[in-house]
């Protein structure tokens, strides 16, 4: 046996006995089965390291290379002209043949799609919903509508739905007088009901004024006289005959789907458009909480 | 030919860089090429909305504010849908931004309007509360520089190509034209603000900054 061998074995030794000594109290041998594997495995390493270790640095120690020296010369290092062992050769092929599989099969250029993982991540999260919320009680449906409003309409709305002193439709109130006096003498066709256009000039002067006070204040009590030219479309109860024409005393599921859809542009300024951007069930938790919230 | 290379260090510097530049020129162009066409219905910045973005980048707002949703649900929800590279294609310089201290903008006229920007560009705090973006009075007072945007929108399109007076694309023509144009425009604008010295100095013929950044925010779609 040459110094080398007897140096790798007592190497061997000095290294399992470090492990025993750092490690080997964490279980005792046949306790489980997998620790005694690990344990096998780490022995096997430790050996194994050490060996093809000795094995190529005697190899470097004391082989002499045969065979023909290429022409050129680097400051007196040569290089043979073997020519390519056999199992480089076919590892070279290989992995030629692999980045042709690779480019034109597999992964990432017919695989992974960054939009293809966006529309999982969508499909999986709309399953989700629909399954949480699909029998979804009152009250939780006021809860979602005020998140929704926080995010979507808070900013122009104010948190509180106030219209932050008349920037935006007050939500907390319908129409105010002013608002309903503008609609009356300019008519209103934007929100797509299925009656039309509201015309303008439908009422004037004191008319007007009365009617606009009546609705603005909560239409309680009987309705002016003028009224009448107004409840053959808004029905005599001003509620626009089941979705008609517009409902003029509550913000209903109608009336918002449809201002939501369309957007509005009024004596206030400007509201966008909605369309596609919250799903039907959203569309009613928001009505929800807008009823929730009136006469506040 | 390789032990002629493999004695001169130079050139087979030059060979290893040859290479390498080879295999990611053909991953990189082909791609590049197809996804930077215009997306359809993309078009060139109108003259007062490219006033309006040299206000964006004048006062930083690309600082705090991106221009790119990402195809993350999250993002779509408040955004809109994502963004497509070929939607940038007449934006010189491209404002995606590094940094959203506010939220992204890419498609803020869908969601925002006139009178909104109005209020809150004038002080923030107030219609956001709380809001830490900066108030912009100087802008209802300064005149928005209708004259480069005129020349940078010229530059466009005779040194890039841009497809302005093309059929269906936003109008260029003679200085003149141009001017009139924006002045539209910006009277449009004006109609939906509340501040009477602005609609006033637009009646005038004067276009502030303030119309012009809203004609361009609201072209964000
Ligand atoms: C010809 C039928 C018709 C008559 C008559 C009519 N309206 Fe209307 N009204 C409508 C329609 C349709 C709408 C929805 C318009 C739209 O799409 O913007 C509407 C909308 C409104 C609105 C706006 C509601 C909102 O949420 O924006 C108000 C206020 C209003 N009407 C008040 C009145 C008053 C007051 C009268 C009587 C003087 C009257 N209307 C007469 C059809 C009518
Ligand atoms: C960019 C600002 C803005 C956003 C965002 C916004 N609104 Fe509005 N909204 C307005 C303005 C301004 C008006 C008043 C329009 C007018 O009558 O002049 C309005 C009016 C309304 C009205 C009254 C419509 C009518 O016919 O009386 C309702 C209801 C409403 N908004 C609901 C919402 C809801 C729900 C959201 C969120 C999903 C929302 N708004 C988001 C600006 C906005
Ligand atoms: C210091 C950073 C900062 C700068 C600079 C800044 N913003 Fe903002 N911006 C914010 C923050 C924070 C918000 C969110 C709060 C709010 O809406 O005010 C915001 C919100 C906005 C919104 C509303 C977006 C939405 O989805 O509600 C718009 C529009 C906007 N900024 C435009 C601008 C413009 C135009 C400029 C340049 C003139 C600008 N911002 C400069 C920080 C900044």
């Amino acid at each position: 046996m040459n110094s080398m061998v007897k140096g790798g074995i007592l190497l061997v030794i000095a290294l399992m006995a470090a492990t025993y000594f750092m490690a080997g109290d964490a279980f005792t041998l046949g306790d489980d089965y997998i620790n005694d594997l690990t344990m096998l495995g780490a022995v096997a390493i430790i050996g194994i390291t050490v060996f093809v270790s000795l094995k190529y640095i005697n190899q470097i120690k004391n082989d002499t290379a045969t065979g023909e020296l290429a022409s050129e010369n680097w400051d007196g290092i040569g290089e043979y002209t073997n020519p390519v062992p056999m199992g480089w050769a076919i590892i070279f092929i290989g992995t030629i043949v692999w980045m042709m599989w690779y480019l034109f099969v597999g992964y990432p250029t017919n695989q992974f799609s960054q939009i293809g993982q966006y529309n999982e991540e969508v499909n999986e999260y709309n399953t989700k919903f629909q399954n949480k919320w699909d029998n979804i009680d009152e009250g939780q449906m006021a809860k979602m509508g005020q998140s929704v409003f926080f995010l979507q309409c808070a900013p122009c709305h104010g948190a509180e739905a106030d219209g932050m002193d008349g920037k935006a439709q007050d939500l907390t109130a319908r129409m105010s007088k002013e608002q309903i006096l503008d609609v009356i003498k300019n008519g209103s066709n934007k929100l797509g009901y299925s009656m039309g256009a509201m015309p303008p000039g439908m009422a004037s002067g004191e008319g007007a004024e009365k009617i606009a006070t009546w609705i603005s204040t909560g239409m309680k009590g009987d309705a002016p006289a003028e009224f009448g030219a107004c409840s053959s479309c808004h029905g005599p109860d001003g509620k626009g005959m089941n979705g008609m024409a517009a409902n003029l005393s509550g913000y209903d599921n109608t009336l918002l789907s449809k201002v939501l859809e369309h957007g509005k542009k009024g004596s206030i300024g400007t509201m966008p458009s909605f369309k596609g951007r919250l799903n039907k069930t959203q569309v009613t938790a928001v009505s929800a909480y807008l009823q929730s919230i009136q006469g506040e | 030919m390789f032990h002629w290379l493999e004695q001169r260090p130079f050139f087979f510097a030059v060979m290893l860089f040859l290479t390498i530049a080879f295999a990611g020129f053909i991953e990189i162009v082909p791609d590049f090429a197809k996804a930077s066409q215009p997306t359809v219905g993309t078009k060139p910045h109108t003259v007062l909305e490219l006033a309006g973005r040299q206000v964006y980048i004048k006062d930083s707002c690309n600082a705090c504010h991106s221009q790119l949703i990402r195809p993350f649900k999250s993002e779509t929800d408040r955004y809109g849908m994502y963004s497509l590279s070929g939607e940038y294609a007449y934006d010189r310089p491209f404002l995606w931004g590094s940094k959203r201290t506010g939220p992204d903008l890419h498609r803020v006229g869908n969601y925002r309007t006139t009178d909104w920007h109005e209020n809150h560009m004038m002080a923030p705090a107030e219609v956001v509360p709380g809001s830490i973006m900066p108030k912009y009075p100087h802008m209802f007072t300064n005149t928005a520089d209708i004259a480069t945007a005129y020349a940078n929108a010229n530059t466009q399109k005779s040194l890039f190509g841009v497809p302005y007076d093309k059929e269906g694309m936003p109008k260029l023509g003679s200085w003149e034209d141009a001017k009139a144009q924006a002045l539209k425009d910006a009277k449009k604008v004006a109609a939906d603000m509340k501040n009477q010295s602005v609609k006033d100095k637009v009646a005038k013929g004067k276009v502030p900054e303030i119309v012009a950044l809203i004609a361009y925010l609201n072209s964000l779609k």
